[in-house]
């Protein structure tokens, strides 16, 4: 008789790997399911931030950083209504946010009586509300986060000089430089203007009247349209179709900034025309460095954010916090602008 | 337990392993619907979320509903449907989520979860100032209530779409995942099925070894070769049995075999002895005959010359002439029968006086018998060539000194026949020779009968079937010869 040990050792493996390979199967399956259920976090609190426009960079920032400061708190911040199919307006989301019960809201503030009465609203609820950027100061709001607005004009004021010297510079004989005053244009938001905007002007103005001559500068304020999403791009491109082009374009936001070296760069007036922007999103940063852009102010976002959180902990925790916060201002222009595009941009420092 | 297995009866053995490899493979399929049904609950499982989702945006409409129709209406109907739909709807929206989840889903049904409990408040506010016809009141709460409502449902619906899509995902990947799983199936029942086939091959040649090796001993058997190999007994089944049994039957033949074998040979060594016998006989016959022409012949013509001599009165010549006709008529006789010893004598007799009377009375001839045995039975055509032997060999050249004598007596159960000479005598290794058959007859001497001693000697051998039957005795050159032949001693014969 032959030996059986082949015979054996064969029925055995064959056994062993269907068994194995079966089991293998259900394992996999399970740690599918069970990783699924093992990444969802349970959070102590939970945060609304509420601004205008949540697919932007700014306020994503503004959000990353809040989130990171949140997180080691155990807090969740949620961009409020981002995940909607619906765009409610701000008010509208306030609202919601009051009847989800969350434990705190951090809200774009817009100065109307509306925003107000809802921010009221809300403490009455026990629900703690920080603005954030601009302020609605006659609310119950327990604290506003925002940028120092006044400082922020007077840094304008500051590049619109240095722009001008430069263009006076490389330009020495041209025509319209001799003699007349600069032509600066500050574009404000146009429906829904915002608390700080006549602020960041009387910080332009109050710089230019100490640091220039009289009359050396004629800054004036245009309204750019905002009413819809397309509408900014349009209303820019009208006001540089006009036959006085200013010297120097001061833009207050981010989509300005971009609409605006767009145009200058489609009309062909890269060289006479000097913009002063605003924010370090990688266009912007891109645009500085091929001397398109003169120069740009960004806020510290996740500062901004960062102090949203810790305003709302600190209220929870100890019933008071400080009335306001301000974040840093950063400008960034041909000098420092490699350094920016390097950490990729968008705020990131 | 391996020895108890190996008794077990084929069938049982046979059955076992259909049984085992049945088993192997349900146990696997078994495995197999295991899987995918775990997989297909997973699957209906998926789209549940949504389903609840949209109940719950029934109920809420049906809330809503209810509500302005109590408000437009104020029929006990629609608050009754008020109260049905409102109990309805926050049973459903008590199973929502309500913990802050990281995931953005779970945080989206705590919301509609929190927003639910304040609109069911806000409505039944709205209920309440209704009844309490507080129009005013109602007014507010109604927009607030109804402003609530749009957000649910938007909330709502977000979170369907939401969860439809990351569904949907789940579902790709799990039917993805069900296609590997009936590939992995489809591999598995590959595997078992040649698994399961190669084992029942190698178990089923495992218990049929034995019978094909016992085929291929039958074969050999078959074949002539008693001496083949049987195979080793290992198993204690029908094949180790009929193995025993194959290899006892083939002991069993082989022993009736050798048992036939040897009564043929002892058959045979008869049928040889009978047949030599014949042989002799006829040759000494044969013999005679050739040395004769037409006996009758002779016997007349001897007749003829003995009254010729009678009528011229020669008593002698007749009386020689009628000895010698008795001789060849004893001759032509007496050969294929046992004769007396008395007619052996007188043919010895005659032969003395024919000769006596070609020789002139040379041989000197002495008888001495026992008349109570001359009736005994014995071989013919024996003594007379012994005479003849005597005289050619032993007392021919003797002129009238040779001397002849013929005994017959008995001694205990037992007949003695003497002829002795006084001629020349033999050597010891002529009378070996002679008694071993080697010693050939030549036919050259012209006055012999034809019959030699070596056949003389084998016919008496025959007869007695004992070699002692004739001796003879010489005491060495010169001292004569003596013949003796003993037979057994019977009665009435």
């Amino acid at each position: 008789m032959r030996s059986r040990m082949p015979l054996y050792m064969g029925i055995t493996f064959f056994c062993a790997a269907a068994i194995l390979s079966v089991a293998f199967m259900f394992l996999r399956l399970n740690r599918v399911k069970s990783q699924e259920e093992e990444n969802a976090h349970i959070y102590d609190r939970y945060y609304a931030m509420i601004c205008d426009d949540d697919a932007s960079s700014f306020w994503q920032h503004v959000y990353k950083g809040a989130a990171e400061a949140a997180e080691a708190h155990n807090v969740y911040v949620e961009l409020f209504g981002a995940n909607l199919n619906v765009d409610f307006s701000t008010d509208e989301l306030m609202e919601m946010a009051i009847s989800s019960g969350v434990d705190g809201i951090m809200v774009l503030g817009s100065g109307s009586t509306e925003m107000s009465r809802l921010i009221d609203n809300a403490v009455e609820q026990g629900i703690p509300v920080v603005t954030m950027y601009s302020d609605n100061d006659e609310s119950k709001r327990c604290s506003f986060v925002g940028v120092s607005a006044f400082n922020m004009g007077r840094e304008y004021g500051r590049q619109i000089i240095s722009a001008w010297e430069e263009k006076l510079r490389l330009n020495p004989d041209a025509e319209d430089t001799q003699g007349a005053p600069a032509k600066v244009t500050v574009f404000f938001d146009d429906n829904n203007l915002l608390y700080d905007q006549s602020v960041i002007l009387s910080g332009i103005n109050d710089t230019l009247s100490r640091e220039a001559g009289e009359g050396e500068f004629a800054v004036k304020t245009v309204a750019v349209d905002n009413s819809n999403p397309f509408s900014v791009e349009e209303s820019i491109r009208d006001i540089l179709m006009d036959e006085e082009v200013s010297d120097i374009l001061v833009c207050l936001s981010e989509l300005d900034t971009t609409c605006t070296y767009q145009a200058v760069i489609d009309y062909n007036m890269v060289g006479s025309v000097y913009i002063l922007g605003y924010y370090d999103s990688e266009k912007i940063l891109n645009a500085i460095s091929r001397n398109v852009v003169f120069s740009s102010l960004a806020v510290d976002t996740s500062e901004l954010g960062r102090y949203c959180v810790n305003a709302l902990e600190e209220y929870l925790d100890t019933g008071n916090t400080s009335q306001y916060f301000s974040a840093d201002v950063t400008l960034i222009d041909r000098s420092n602008v490699a350094q920016y595009l390097e950490n990729g941009g968008d705020g990131d420092e | 337990m391996s020895k108890r297995l190996k008794s077990l009866p084929l069938s049982y053995k046979v059955s076992g392993i259909f049984i085992m490899a049945n088993l192997f493979i349900f146990l696997v399929d078994i495995m197999l619907l295991v899987g995918i049904n775990s997989m297909s609950v997973e699957m209906e499982e998926t789209y549940r979320e949504n389903r609840h989702l949209n109940e719950l945006l029934d109920a809420i409409e049906g809330v809503q509903r209810a509500m302005t129709e109590y408000l437009d209406s104020k029929s006990t109907d629609s608050l009754s449907d008020y109260y049905i739909s409102e109990q309805k709807y926050s049973e459903l929206a008590s199973q929502l989520q309500t913990q802050i989840s990281s995931k953005t889903d779970d945080r989206m049904e705590r919301n509609i979860s929190y927003m639910s409990e304040d609109y069911l408040k806000k409505v039944a506010l709205t209920i309440e100032a209704k009844r309490g016809r507080n129009v005013e009141k109602y007014r507010i709460q109604y927009e607030e209530a109804s402003r609530l409502y749009e957000y649910i449902r938007s909330y709502i619906r977000s979170l369907n779409a939401e969860q439809f899509i990351s569904n949907s995902i789940r579902y790709n990947s799990l039917s993805e995942d069900f296609r590997r799983f009936e590939f992995f199936a489809f591999v598995v029942m590959v595997v078992v099925f040649f698994a399961s086939a190669f084992i029942i091959i190698r178990i089923t040649r495992m218990l049929i070894y034995p019978l094909q090796a016992l085929a291929k001993s039958a074969d050999e058997v078959a074949d002539g070769n008693l001496d083949a190999e049987l195979p080793k007994i290992s198993n204690n089944d029908e094949t180790g049995r009929l193995t025993a049994a194959f290899a006892k039957m083939m002991v069993s033949i082989r022993e009736y075999i050798e048992r036939v074998r040897e009564s043929m040979e002892k058959e045979r060594q008869m049928q040889e002895k009978e047949l030599m016998m014949e042989t002799h006989l006829k040759d000494a016959q044969l013999k005679y005959l050739r040395a004769q022409i037409n006996p009758h012949f002779l016997f007349n013509t001897l007749n003829a010359g003995a009254q010729l001599a009678m009528m011229e009165g020669a008593d002698r010549t007749y009386e020689y002439v009628q000895t010698v006709a008795d001789f060849f008529r004893y001759n032509v006789k007496k050969q294929d029968e046992l004769v007396s010893i008395e007619n052996e004598v007188d043919l010895v007799d005659n032969y003395i006086r024919i000769l006596n009377v070609r020789f002139s009375g040379d041989i000197h001839y002495d008888r001495q018998t026992d008349k109570r045995l001359m009736k005994l039975k014995m071989p013919g055509m024996i003594l007379q060539p012994i005479v003849e032997n005597a005289v050619n060999h032993g007392i021919r050249e003797m002129g009238d000194k040779g001397h002849i004598q013929l005994k017959v007596f008995k001694d205990e159960d037992r007949v003695y026949i003497s002829v002795k000479d006084n001629g020349k005598g033999m050597s010891r290794e002529d009378i070996d020779k002679l008694l071993g058959g080697e010693w050939k007859y030549e036919e050259k001497k012209g006055d012999s009968n034809g019959i030699g001693m070596d056949n003389v000697i084998a016919r008496l051998k025959l007869f007695s079937e004992r070699d002692d039957v004739i001796d003879i005795v010489s005491e060495g050159e010169g001292k004569g010869t003596e013949v003796i032949i003993n037979l057994p001693y019977e009665t009435e014969e």
